[in-house]
Parts: structure tokens; sequence; C-alpha cells
């Protein structure tokens, strides 16, 4: 089966001998501090936040889906600015090429040659903004670098900088003016989110706060490239025993027996790995069952298709269905 | 208790001395009776099993040889004697069941365990070889209580009767009247045993009294009873329950009752190409009023489904739960189920699956059933050579089943010239479909049902009929047994099936040698109707459940295009030829792989009058009852913990009472002894944690992760914090797998620590 990992494992494997991970206990407090600091500028939504980090610790991709104005961009901007790693921002139109996204083949006058300009997908933090406003062409060139962790212009495949995180947005309104996402592409991020319209305390907070400067002006950095890496090998050490697994892969045989199209073997993966980021952030060093049931409604609705007679209407009705059913090992 | 009072009588003047020897008598007659309550409740099970004759015989030769040997030898000697009785009983017990000494000593795990087991409230009657068990159980505790009463050593001589009393308690056979006259007479032994000891001065007869006063609140008041058997329901004919709730809530029992209401609501539906009766349970063993499933079971991970033998045909069934519910309803025979349901599911001796917790609502699984081909020339030259397990299990009448009744079965058998096994069932099925009528109006008739219903009653429903035709296939030595569960449904779609509560039925699986299991019908067919008229005004008065999306707008009879099945029917042929739906199995002689009930699923009736599932027609219209859905769980026996308690507290009683304080040691040691890998320890520790909350609040839901169990009963009770701590460790070793030894030990202390605390009586002795 393909793997969800941005990085090729020959890459990690080489990795593994070169990074020293860091302590759980780290992992977990450089966590809090990335989501704290983003709350500075998101009023509300800490789970939220929290599921971006992990996303990112996870080694996935996240695709925030709502009605636009509620934050999306900003969420992104926010935990950009918090690490201290380049960050580059695409926002998808209908005309947008793929090119756009990966970099041209320029000709050189000078040198007579052909260079590379690097397009915005070479960035460990790409903000692909209303991606679904884009053809489908368009998002692959974006889909296929996520899946690969490389893009592959005229032929030469340049690596992609490790590490690598789309975050992507999409309007859940205009269908007339959107391209849906093809099912299997959407499969390619580890978690959707909605974030959803604020209280009216939030609200009225997020006034107060951004009527002068807006926040994100003055958000600084508080972790680096080095302690990403470092914690995402910590995250990948999470020790993830039988029951567990056995509970994961329960889990997605019971959306595929109910729905038309359940969780993917790939989606299991993204479910542990995710489950493995939850667990570093609760200072464990393995899986408990708590952690899978804690992502399980963010890693797998988006990956079930219903059939429009059943009884069960969507995703996260089948999740939750399946929460209720499956045996807790 | 009396020893304080000895110098205070004598001080007293009123205080008169009657003599000793009238208080002796008492005191013997206190003993008396507490053996004669235990041996009551032993004879239960004789009475079921047979060997009441030879019960008596041992209790009066026990008595005997204790008056007799009381003055000739020493304690130690007769203790010596009782132990060894018992176990040269028990010796006997395990030969019988095929295991052997060697057995019980190297697998003394095992055997603890199912001592464990009984103690927590399996009935006796489960058993294998229940009666052997009785007759190696009673000889120790008769010989050495009388032993000690004649060496005028009362209180001692209260102990082995006591804890035997004790045991019959915690299997939930004694039932409280019972238990309260044992204990009475055992508080009369010790009363006024003291008084003869101090000749008795009737000053201390208030001392007796307040005794008296306090065990019998004591009595009437803690329940100690884990999982008590189910008690007779004939108490409350007055509130009818409903068919489906009175013989299909048990898995391990099912009491015969008098009248019942029919429930209309959906219980499950089934999409299959071979509609069948569905089966939720098979039980063996007839009280005279309830059967009785014995015999072990164990993890369907562990054991599977056997295959028949020989060839079959296969077919798939998918089920879809609408009500929860402590029974599985599977196709006849299955031999794999898949899905949902599969992680705590059992299956028991008799090759039925019974889950480990309620069905719920939406819960999906699928069974693979084999069906093989029957017809009635080779049934009927099965031959009777029925392999041993077959008989073991099979043939058992209660010794109440009376001359009358063999000697109308076999009338009714020579009327109809049936000579062979297979004639025999045709016969009787025959005979109950022409000579009675149908009716859930029926009062429950005292004393054996089986022989009431053959010789006094002329109408009753399936229960009846099927009990009795067991029953009288048993006293012709064919082996039968009785079947529970529910007909076809209502047919709402090409393959589709919407059960009810009305559907509820019970019928009679037939063993064939080479064969296996088919299925009988002695239920007359007016039972149609019957139920249909119940669904057809459900529906008029509009009440909840009665129909899924499916079987909206379906006709009570369900889709009439469907007479292919009506006309299979074969007279007397168990299974419908054409269809392939019928299955005889051929299958040896193991009971899990016996049973097919062809006639049954494929829906034709052996004979013509039977009740014809298959055809499409829903026999349904019945009761049901609302009970089904309440989650009792099915093992209503209670839980290790508190029978590890018990025994522990046991121990502690015995230490209390002058057995040298190494008993109780000796226990600690022992349990020491099992220790496995430190996983293993935190794990069983979790266990009887979880059992232990699940008794004082409420199970883990299925979907409810340790965790999440524990702080939603954290958010409604004070809940100790040592259980939290215990959580932890077993997370750590199960989810994580590192533990260490230290980790696990102090997640068995903790746990119990909580054990013993919460152990009711016996939680305070041990502190």
């Amino acid at each position: 089966m393909t793997d969800a990992n941005p990085s090729p494992p020959t890459e990690a494997t080489s990795r593994a001998d070169t990074v020293e991970p860091l302590p759980v206990s780290t992992v977990a407090d450089l966590a809090a501090t990335v989501t704290e600091n983003v709350g500075q500028v998101i009023v509300g939504h800490t789970d939220e936040i929290e599921h971006v980090v992990t996303t990112i610790l996870a080694r996935g991709h996240v695709l925030l889906d709502d009605v636009p104005g509620v934050g999306k961009t900003m969420l992104a901007r926010s935990i950009a600015r918090s690490v201290d790693c380049s960050f580059r921002r695409v926002q998808f139109t209908p005309d947008l090429l793929p090119s756009d996204i990966t970099g041209v083949n320029v000709f050189n006058q000078k040198t007579r040659e052909f260079e590379f300009q690097p397009g915005p997908v070479f960035a460990n933090l790409v903000l692909g903004d209303e991606i679904n406003r884009a053809p489908p062409k368009t998002q692959s060139a974006l889909l296929e670098a996520m899946e690969e962790a490389q893009v592959t212009v005229d032929g030469t495949t340049r690596p992609l900088p490790d590490p690598f995180v789309v975050i992507a947005t999409q309007n859940a309104i205009e269908p007339n003016r959107t391209y849906e996402l093809p099912f299997a592409e959407v499969d390619r991020f580890m978690k959707k989110l909605s974030l959803g319209y604020p209280n009216t305390d939030e609200e009225s907070e997020l006034l107060a706060r951004t009527v002068g400067h807006h926040p994100i002006e003055s958000l600084d950095p508080v972790t680096n490239l080095e302690s990403i890496i470092r914690a995402r090998e910590t995250v990948a050490t999470v020790a993830v025993e039988e029951p567990v697994r056995r509970y994961a892969s329960k889990l997605a045989k019971y959306t595929r027996e109910r729905a038309h199209i359940g969780a993917s073997p790939r989606g299991t993966i993204a479910l542990l790995r995710a489950a493995q980021a939850r667990a570093v952030l609760d200072g464990r060093e393995y899986v408990i069952p708590d952690d899978i049931q804690h992502e399980v409604p963010y890693v797998f609705s988006h990956r079930i298709k219903t059939t429009s007679s059943g009884r069960d209407t969507d995703g996260d009705t089948i999740v939750e269905d399946a929460l209720d059913h499956v045996h807790v090992p | 208790m009396s020893t304080s009072n000895r110098r205070r009588t004598i001080s007293v003047d009123l205080s008169e001395t009657v003599g000793g020897e009238p208080f002796r008598l008492l005191a013997l007659s206190g003993l008396v009776v507490l053996t004669a309550a235990y041996v009551a409740v032993l004879r239960e099970v004789t009475l079921v099993v047979g060997g009441t004759r030879s019960l008596y015989l041992i209790v009066v030769g026990m008595g005997l040889g204790a008056t007799v040997l009381a003055r000739a030898i020493r304690p130690r000697t007769a203790l010596t004697i009782g132990l060894g009785a018992s176990v040269l009983g028990f010796w006997t017990y395990l030969e019988a069941t095929g295991h052997g000494l060697g057995t019980a000593i190297t697998h003394a795990d095992m055997f603890v365990s199912d001592t464990v087991t009984l103690a927590t409230g399996m009935e006796l009657l489960q058993m294998l070889e229940a009666g052997i068990w009785t007759l190696a159980f009673v000889p120790a505790p008769v010989f050495l209580s009388w032993y000690l009463a004649m060496r005028e050593r009362y209180v001692l001589s209260v102990i082995p009767g006591g804890l035997a009393l004790l045991f019959l308690v915690l299997t939930g056979d004694a039932s409280m009247g019972v238990t309260l006259v044992g204990v009475v007479g055992g508080i009369s032994a010790v009363g006024f045993g003291e008084l003869h000891h101090r000749d008795g001065s009737i000053a201390q007869a208030d001392v007796l009294a307040i005794m008296f006063a306090v065990i019998v609140f004591l009595s009437l008041s803690v329940t100690l009873v884990p999982g008590g058997a189910a008690s007779p329901t004939f108490l409350v004919e007055s509130e009818p329950g409903t068919l489906d709730g009175v013989i299909d809530d048990n898995p391990d029992r099912t009491t015969i009752t008098g009248q019942v209401d029919l429930s209309p609501e959906v219980q499950f539906s089934v999409v299959t190409e071979e509609p069948g009766y569905w089966r939720t349970g098979v039980y063996d063993r007839y009280t005279g009023d309830a059967w009785v499933r014995s015999g072990p079971d164990g993890s369907y991970d562990d054991i599977g489904l056997a295959p028949p033998a020989g060839e079959y045909d296969t077919a798939r069934h998918t089920f879809t739960i609408e009500h929860q519910r402590n029974t599985i309803p599977v196709a006849a025979q299955p031999t794999a189920v898949e899905g949902d349901v599969t992680d705590a599911l059992r299956v028991t001796d008799h090759g039925q699956p019974m889950p480990d917790g309620p069905l719920i609502q939406g819960d999906m699984y699928n069974v693979e059933s084999a069906s093989l081909h029957n017809d009635p020339e080779t049934l009927a030259s099965a031959g009777t050579e029925y392999p041993e397990p077959i008989t073991e299990y099979y043939l058992q009448t209660p010794e109440s089943t009376s001359e009358a009744f063999e000697d109308r079965t076999a009338e009714i058998l020579d009327a109809a010239d049936a000579d062979n096994p297979y004639e025999k069932a045709a016969a009787i099925e025959a005979y109950f479909q022409s000579e009675y009528d149908y009716t859930l109006d029926v009062d429950r008739p005292g004393g054996n049902a089986a022989n009431a219903f053959l010789l006094e009653m002329d109408e009753g429903y399936c229960v009846y009929f099927a009990t009795t035709m067991t029953q009288m296939l048993r006293a012709e030595g064919v082996p039968a047994r009785y079947v529970t569960g529910y007909t076809t449904g209502q047919q709402v779609d090409d393959n589709e099936y919407v059960v009810r509560g009305l559907d509820a039925h019970a019928w009679v699986e037939v063993y064939f040698p080479d064969h296996g299991w088919v299925a009988f019908e002695p239920t007359p067919q007016s039972r149609d109707d019957t139920h249909q008229d119940r669904l057809e005004e459900a529906r008029a008065d509009g009440e909840p459940n009665v129909d899924t999306d499916a079987s909206a707008g379906v006709p009570a009879d369900g889709i009439q295009d469907e007479p292919d099945a009506l006309e299979d029917i074969v007279d007397g042929v168990p299974a419908p030829l054409d269809d392939g739906n019928d299955s005889d199995n051929q299958s040896d002689g193991t009971p899990d792989a016996n049973r097919t009930p062809d006639g049954n699923e494929s829906d034709d009736d052996p004979f013509d009058q039977r009740i014809n599932p298959g055809g499409g027609t829903a026999p349904g219209a019945g009761a049901d009852d609302d009970d089904a859905g309440i989650p009792s769980i099915p093992f209503s026996s209670g839980d290790v913990f508190v029978g590890l308690a018990v025994l522990v507290g046991l121990a502690a009683g015995a230490h209390r009472s002058g057995v040298p304080a190494l008993v109780s040691r000796e226990v600690r040691l022992y349990w020491h002894g099992f220790r496995e890998e430190p996983v293993t320890d935190t794990r069983r520790a979790y266990d009887r944690l979880e059992h232990l909350l699940a008794r004082s609040y409420r199970p883990r839901e299925r979907g409810e992760s340790p965790r999440g169990y524990l702080a939603s009963l954290e958010a409604t009770h004070s809940v100790d914090p040592r259980a939290r701590r215990v959580m932890e460790l077993y997370e750590r070793a199960h989810y994580a797998g590192e533990i260490d030894e230290e980790g696990a030990t102090e997640a068995i202390d903790l746990v119990t620590e909580l054990a013993r605390e919460r152990a009711p009586v016996v939680g305070h002795l041990w502190q």
C-alpha cells in the first residue's frame, strides 16, 4: 500500500540515525506552547489548533473545510509564524496552473541554460487556500507533492524540504464555482477540520483583539524546525500495541461494512499516527484506545462515502456508530 | 459468644437447671435441620439427573458411620476420612467427565477457576455430571459435622455443614427459604450445644433468643447470593410475561410459565436466501419446570463452531439487531459468525453461540450455516447407534417423570405403529398437531409440566409442545433436545425478513446418527393465526416499534407471491427436498457438530401441519416482551471477584474458628503460586476491578475505553482513587506491554484491597 508519509521511508530511516528524539514531556510542552501561542490570534478553537499541531507532529496534512471568514487562513498563518520555518501561501484560483505550484524551468539568457525556479510548494509549511477553486489538474500537482514529498518538473525530480506540511482550506459554499476534491485525494489529508462560528463571547473577544493591530503581526516564533523534526521523531517512536492496532482496524472495518466506501488502510495508518501524536500530547509513550477515539472522527469522517439511501446519512454518523458498536479491547 | 455468661448465670438465682440431655438432643436436631437444608438443595439436582436414592444412602451411611466412629477415632483421623471421602468422590467425578485425576493436578488452576465459577453463581444443574458431583460433594460435610457433634464439639460441627450450605448459596441453588432454615438449624446447634455444655441454665435462653433474632434478620436482609437461579415465575401469573421474554431471555435456563402475551416489537431482521427458524438457545436438561443448558462454554475465538461432518451446502444470513437482546439469533446449524459481535461471543457445548453482553440496536453480523440433505427414508434407516456424548447429554429425564407418562407415550407410538426413531418423532408430532389446540392462555400445571401436558391438558403453546415432545422421545430412548428461537418472521422483500417478539418459538431437535440434528415441529398450525392476529391488532392500535422501514405496509401475512416453500412441503419430511434449504447433517457424534434443524429452516415442516416458517408467511403475531430488551447480562451469575473474596473469607472464617492460621497463609501462597507474567497479572487484576466496578455502579459499555469508563463513573460517583491507579497500570500493561513485577503486584494488591473492603460480610471478617 502506498505510504501516506510525505517523507520517503529511506529518508526516515536515515534520519533515525541522526535525529535524536525529544523526551515525550518536552514534546508535550512544545505542543502546548505552540497551541497557546496560536491561541493569541485565534480565539476559541483550542481543540482545532491542537488538531493541527498533532497533524504536523504526526507527519500529516490537514484540510480545513468551512465557510469563508471563520479564520482558516489565519489559523494556518499563525501556526507558520509560531514555528520558525519557511512558509508559502498559494491562493488557488480557477486559472491556476500546476507549474504555478511546483515551479518552472526558466531559460537563463546568460548561462544559456534552463534554471529551475522553485514554486511555492518548496517550503516547510504550505497554505493551499481555497484549494477547491482550482481545477483538478492543478489540485493534483499539490496532492502529488503531499504524497511523495517531491515534485517532478520536466522529468527532474526534486525533493521537498523536510518537514513538509500542507494546510489546505476549502470553501464549503459556492458549490457551482468550485471543483470538489476527488474522493481519492481527500484521502491524503490526515484530518479534516471545521472551525465553525465563534460564540458571542469569543467573537467579542476576537473583535477586541483585532480592532487595533492584528495580533498576528506581533506573533513571535516559539519553536524551530529542528525541534519539530525531533518532536516528529518522538511521535514516531510512540508504541502502538496489538490491542490498539486491532481496535483501529475494527473501526475501519465497521465503516467499510456500513458505508459505500469506508476508511482505507491509508486512513487507518493516518489514524494510528494521529493517535501517536495525541498520546505524546498527553505525556504518554504509548497509545491507548482513548487516543484513537479522540482522533477517529477527524481522521475517518472525510474518508467515508455514504449512499444516499442508507439510513446513516454521513461519515460522522457512521464513525459515531462505530465508536458505539466496536468493542474496546 | 456465651463464654462471658457463664459466671453471671451462676450468680443469677433464677437459673433453673434443666439438665444437659434435652439440649443435646435439641442441638443435634439443629444439626439435622442444617444437614437437611443442604441435602434438600442437592436433592433438587438429583431429582433432575437421577441419583436421589444414592444421595439418601450416602447421607444416612455417613451419619451412621460418624456416630459409630465418634468415640473410636481422633479428630485428625476423622478429618482425614472426611477429606478422603471428598477426594474419592471428586476423583469419580473427574473420571466420569473424562478428565481423570491427572488433569486435576496438572490443571489445578483450571480446577480452581471452575470452582470459583461455580461459587459465583453457576447453577449445579449446568454442570456436565451434576449428579456425580452432588454425590461427591455430600459425604464430607455430613460425616465431619456429625462426627464433631457426637463428640459434643457443636461449634465446630456446624462449620462443615455451614460451608456446604454457603457454597450452595453461592451457586444460586439454595433458595432464601432453605438458607434461612439451614442457618437457623446451625444456630440452634451452636446455641443448644452451649446450653448442653453449661448444663442448660434457662437463664441463657435470652442469649439464644437474641442470636436467633439477629440471624433471622441477617438472613433476610443480607443478600449474599450473587446470581440466584431464576425464580419460579408462576407466582406472577396475574401479570403474564411476553412469550419471547419467557423463552428467550437467558441462554442458561428457560422456565416454563403459564399464560403469556405476545409482543409485536421488531427484534431483528434477516437478509437470507434460505429462510428458516432462527435459533437462539439449545437446552438439554429438564427439571420438570425449566430447561437448563449444561456443560461448559468457551469463547468463539478459541473454539469456533464445529462444522458438520460430511458434505453440506452453506448458506449465509445477515442479521441486523433492532432491539437490545441477550441472545444471538443464528440459523441452525451455524458454522461461522462474522461481524461486530464476535469479540464478545461464546459458544456453548451444544454449538449454540451466545453473546457475552447484550447485543444492541444496529449490531449486524453474518452467520454461515450448513444445510445437508435429509429425506425420510434415510432418516428412518439411520439406526440407533448414538455416539456417547449424545446419549449422555440428550436422554435425561427428571425423576418426576411418571410411569403414566411413559405408558401414554408408548400407547401413542403403538397406535401410530412407529418403530424407528424417525417414525416415533413423526408420530408424536402428528399426534400433537391433530389432538391438541393452540392457546397462550395456559394455567401453569403444578409439578412436571410434561406429565401434566400429556396426561391432563389438551391445549398450550410452543413451550409445552416442545417440552413434552422432547421428554416423550427421551422416554423412548431417542436423543432429543429443546430449542428456542424465532420463526422465520414476516417476509418484507425478496430476501428480507422482519422478526418480532411474537415470532418467538420453541421446537424440538432430534438426533439421527450420521445425520445430526433434525428439527421437528409439534406445535399446531393454528399458532400462525393467533400470532398474525396479534400483529394486525398491534398495527391497528398503532403500537410502537411494530414495523421497520422495510416492513411498514407489508401485510401481516407477508409477501404473498412466494408459494414455493409451501409447495415443497413433503409431509412427514423434516426437510423439504427441493430447496436445498433443508439440511440434514451428517455429523458425527459430537454434540456441536450435529445439530441441524433443517426442517425448520427450510420452512417446511416435517409434517404438513407444521408451521411453515419459510413459506414467507409470518407466523408471527406474537407476543413478546419488552423484557428482551432489558440489558440483563446473560451470565447472571455474578462475578469472579465476589467468588474470590468469598473464598478468602471462608479461609478467614476457618481461621477464626480455630483451624490453624496456616490455612489462610496457604491461600495467599496458593494465589501467588499462580502469578504469571506481569502483563497477564495486571490484566487479570483489571478484570477483577472491572467486575467490582460493574457490581457497584454499572458495567463498561462496549464502546467505552477503560479510561473513559472510569472517567464517566468518577463524574457521577465518588470512585475510590485506587481504581484509577489500577486502570493506569492496566493501560501500561495492556496497551504498552511494559510493566514490571512491581507494577503488577501493586495492581493485584490494590484490587485485592478494594475487593475485600467491598465484600459483603466477608470483608468485615477480614478487616
